[in-house]
């Protein structure tokens, strides 16, 4: 990397990208940098457990090049955090019940966080269309929709 | 403050929204090998030739296992069946071939690759051919006679060909009834396959040391995959330590044993811990998915309306090997009435070997169909009849000293009615009805559903700071059983906040045998057992600090985490005293308790075949969906959906609603999305691109109402609360969307084509 190319900076970290054009970015994340809380559910896009931000916007990593990222900010579900407290999404769920087995909810917490940050009062019917990218088995979803709902002041209820 | 009925998070809920959570597919051993399956590509056929030489020499390769060098065993969760590898013949698509251990994964899956497979290609069984029963039908198993139950061959049952079980119940004057009758009607439902699709793939890790195994896992049911890796392996499950982490979802996917006992061949043969783990494609076409079926109904109605009699044949898939749905063969026996009342009524239920992948349990199991073949009926017989739906079920309600056609009593029958009446209050039906507009229908439909009573242990320790740790190996499948409702039971009774209290993992060289996550058993089953323990252990506590406090153990009792004197409110020493002054006087402070469910009283000589005899803690339940067709495009679109559900007692109530609300977003996925088309017994649908599962804009917030009649047995009076509220979900909406479209729908799932062709 010369020293004029932007860093690539994950969760405010500087880091250099290893591995060629077939290593996703999901598993740079997990095999190389030991985050382990992205998940892999399909390895196709599908499932959005393995979402991750890449300059703010939501991106399935299983199927991103880990090239790709270079010199862009990547956020992780290790990177939300505020300090010592969780931030605003994660508290938001654990108060909802949004929650069973887990699997899926940091790629859950990332296109939430990703979403606020676009569209800070999202009405339901807003955040459940941002999230036909993320598969919950467990909770049917409407506990987390809730959560998304406790953080927005929508124009309109819907 | 109680906690018991208290809405607190989950203890575990920071850790998972923190991504902290240990999965499965998460864990890792320093010098751990690769495993990777070569699964055959063919649904029946021979194979004809086996080559490993080419793979054996591929970069990193360090073993490859075939039939050949695998142990002289059958394994099966009641009927021993199957071995490790394939053999001559591969009898479903997905069947393990062989087994490629490598340094990483990419090389392993490599090495399969060039494996040289050839199978001579046969056609295979489906559920329509195994059917017919008809002695010209190939055998799945041609060596069928030979197979064991795992039980001993004193338990073996009925079952013949390619019927890997047969339940039948034959009471007198059935065809009388039927003759005399004034009116008979008739139907058929059609059931797919529902694939649990937990969004955590399988996999395992295995060790081998000094004669025994260590295998790590997140299975539902830790002690069941340490029988089946006894079986495969020949020895006994002591041998074997099964160690659970957290798990990504399961919906009873994960109960059975499925890449650990070939991990564990592998990691002896190599010396090296060994991990497997499945990719999607391979977990889908080998999960255990709920059983596809074809449910004929038909009942004798007298000219009152009344049911006077009934048949119902139910013919369900069991794919190429049995595992537990040899016992789920009786449950037509327990819903052929459903929770009306109806006269002599014949059963007869069949479990077919077919050569597609074994089916198993799937949350609700085959009550999501027969409720929905049972309560279609009842729709079909209310309509001819012309009587309101909801009215003519109100009519016929089993009552107080029913029974079921097992001959079981049921409890507390009237929490139907009320069931019925309260679901009303959020959702009223003849008002529902008025209000409805073209193509918008209404379904409704009733339930008695089981809590699984299989046994349980917990041990509970008092720690010398004053928290409490409970050893078990009972699951926490995400529902919350763990994290909410067997710490809430342990906190109350210690008086101490829930986080104070620590729930180990699962291992089964540590505690008593458990069940695992079915049934809803865990809060009822473990949180009696965790219950009873903690009053052991409060015994002892309160003998110590009797002796500190100068008092009577009788008159001990905790509060906020103390314990102190009736009467004397001055006179207290904390938990944490207590405990540390106890482990350096008496020893610590330690109790175990087990707890299963006292068998329930049937009439062994109703049926042939009854493996699983009766329907032990009964919950009944109401369900409603109001449901708009599109009729241009045969979209439907659930409207509103309403449950009316008796829980016993709902510990957690917000963990409480997060079963009901999931259980029916799966049964609206199985109902009109998710799709699992078999064809030439192969699945069409693959991969989570075409395995259509609900999203977030398909589900409706759920309205409901719990009932709260307590069971004298269960924890506070918990009752299971997760399995049911999925039993009813294709029943309303298939009765839902008949109701929009003016014509009956015959098949689950209901595709947007069904609906169109059955408008015409």
């Amino acid at each position: 990397m010369s020293p004029v190319e932007t860093p690539t900076l994950v969760n405010g970290r500087s880091v250099a990208i290893n591995g060629d054009g077939t290593t996703t970015l999901l598993s740079f994340l997990r095999d190389s940098l030991g985050l382990m809380g992205t998940k892999e559910g399909c390895s196709e896009g599908e499932c959005g457990a393995c979402t991750v931000l890449i300059d703010s916007q939501p991106v399935t990593s299983c199927i991103y090049p880990a090239l790709a990222a270079q010199g862009r900010t990547i956020e992780t579900i290790e990177g939300v955090h505020e300090g010592a407290d969780l931030s605003p999404v994660q508290k938001a769920l654990v108060a909802t019940g949004g929650i069973q087995c887990g699997f899926c909810t940091p790629g859950f917490v990332m296109t939430l966080t990703g979403l606020l940050r676009k569209e800070p009062n999202p009405n339901a019917d807003e955040v459940a269309e941002s999230l036909a990218g993320n598969l919950c088995r467990c909770t049917g979803y409407s506990q987390i929709v809730e959560a998304a709902m406790s953080l927005s002041e929508p124009e309109e209820e819907t | 403050m109680t906690l018991i009925g208290n809405s607190i998070p989950r203890t575990d809920a920071v850790e998972k929204v923190s991504g902290k959570s240990v999965y499965g597919v998460d864990v890792g051993v320093l010098g751990m090998l690769h495993g990777c399956l070569l699964r055959s590509p063919v649904p029946c056929g021979t194979i004809a030739r086996l080559d490993t030489t080419a793979a054996i020499s591929m970069p990193g390769v360090r073993y490859i296992c075939t039939s050949a060098d695998q142990p002289d065993t059958r394994a099966g969760w009641v009927l021993c069946e199957q071995h490790l590898f394939a053999t001559e013949c591969v009898r479903y698509e997905g069947e393990p071939i062989a087994a490629v251990v490598a340094d990483s994964r990419e090389q392993a899956r490599a090495a399969v690759n060039a494996i040289d497979l050839q199978i001579e290609e046969r056609p295979g069984v489906d559920l329509i051919a195994a059917m017919a029963d008809d002695p010209a039908t190939d055998l799945v198993h041609p060596e069928w006679e030979t197979y064991q139950p795992l039980a001993g061959p004193e338990t073996d049952h009925p079952r013949h060909r390619n019927v890997a079980a047969q339940m039948s119940s034959d009471p007198d004057d059935v065809d009388l009834i039927f003759e005399q009758a004034d009116l008979v009607v008739e139907d058929e439902l059609i059931s797919h396959r529902q694939y649990q699709a937990y969004i955590e793939p399988k996999s395992a890790i295995a060790m081998f040391a000094d004669g025994r195994y260590t295998i790590h896992t997140a299975s539902q049911y830790p002690f069941n995959v340490r029988d089946r890796v006894a079986q495969f392996l020949g020895i006994r499950p002591s041998n074997v330590r099964v160690v659970g982490h957290t798990i990504g979802g399961g919906f009873g996917g994960k109960l059975d044993a499925a890449l650990e006992p070939i991990a564990a061949f592998m990691a002896k043969q190599t010396g090296h811990p060994v991990r497997i783990a499945n990719d999607r494609t391979e977990d889908l076409l080998t999960c255990p998915s709920r059983e596809n079926a074809v449910v004929k109904i038909r009942t004798a109605l007298d000219a009152d309306g009344r049911m006077t009699a009934r048949e119902l044949l139910c013919d369900m898939d069991n794919g190429a090997y049995s595992a537990e749905s040899i016992w789920l063969a009786s449950l037509p026996l327990h819903l052929a009435k459903g929770v009306y009342q109806v006269g002599p009524t014949r059963v007869i239920s069949r479990l077919h070997y077919t050569n597609t992948a074994p089916t198993g349990a799937f949350r609700g199991v085959g009550g999501t169909y027969l409720y929905a073949a049972v309560e279609r009926h009842m729709d079909s017989i209310a309509d001819t009849l012309g009587i309101d739906r909801r009215q003519y079920r109100l009519d016929h309600l089993l009552d107080t000293g029913d029974t079921l056609l097992n001959g079981q009593v049921l409890e507390n029958t009237s929490t139907l009615k009320t069931a019925f009446e309260r679901l009303d209050e959020i959702l009223p039906w003849d008002e529902a009805n008025k209000a409805k507009g073209p193509y918008e229908g209404l379904g409704i439909a009733g339930c008695v559903w089981l809590t699984n009573p299989m046994p349980g242990q917990a041990t509970v320790k008092v720690n010398e700071d004053g928290t409490i740790t409970v050893i078990t190996s009972a699951t926490d499948n995400g529902s919350g059983a763990l994290a909410m409702g067997i710490t809430q039971i342990v906190a109350e009774e210690f008086g101490v906040a829930p986080e104070e209290v620590h729930i180990t993992s699962p291992d089964t060289d540590v505690t008593g045998y458990d069940s695992g996550s079915q049934g809803s058993r865990t809060t009822h089953i473990v949180g009696r057992a965790a219950l009873d323990a903690s009053h052991k252990a409060k015994e002892q506590l309160f003998e110590v600090a009797a002796g500190m406090l100068e008092a009577n153990p009788a008159d001990m009792r905790i509060v906020d985490g103390e314990i102190g004197v009736v009467g004397a409110p001055g006179s207290r020493v904390s938990l944490g005293e207590v405990a540390a002054t106890a482990t350096w006087t008496i020893g610590p402070i330690v109790a175990a308790a087990s707890y299963t469910t006292p068998p329930v009283d049937f009439n062994p000589a109703c049926a042939s075949g009854l493996l699983f005899p009766t329907m032990p803690t009964p919950t009944y339940h109401a369900h409603m969906a109001a449901v708009e067709v599109d009729p241009i495009t045969g979209q439907i679109e659930v409207q509103r959906y309403a449950v009316a559900q008796d829980v016993g007692r709902a510990i957690n109530p917000i963990g409480v609603r997060g079963q009901i609300q999931g259980a029916v977003a799966q049964g609206i996925g199985h109902t009109i999305y998710e799709s699992l088309q078999i064809q030439e017994c192969r699945y069409l649908e693959r991969s989570l691109e075409n395995y259509r599962l609900p999203l977030a804009i398909d589900i409706p917030t759920v309205e409901f109402v719990l009932i709260e009649d307590p069971d004298s047995e269960g924890p506070y009076g918990a009752k299971g609360v997760a399995e049911p509220p999925i039993t009813l979900v294709s029943a309303v909406i298939a009765n839902a969307v008949s109701d929009a479209i003016g014509a009956p729908i015959t098949k689950i799932p209901i595709t947007p084509e069904d609906v169109l062709e059955a408008l015409g």
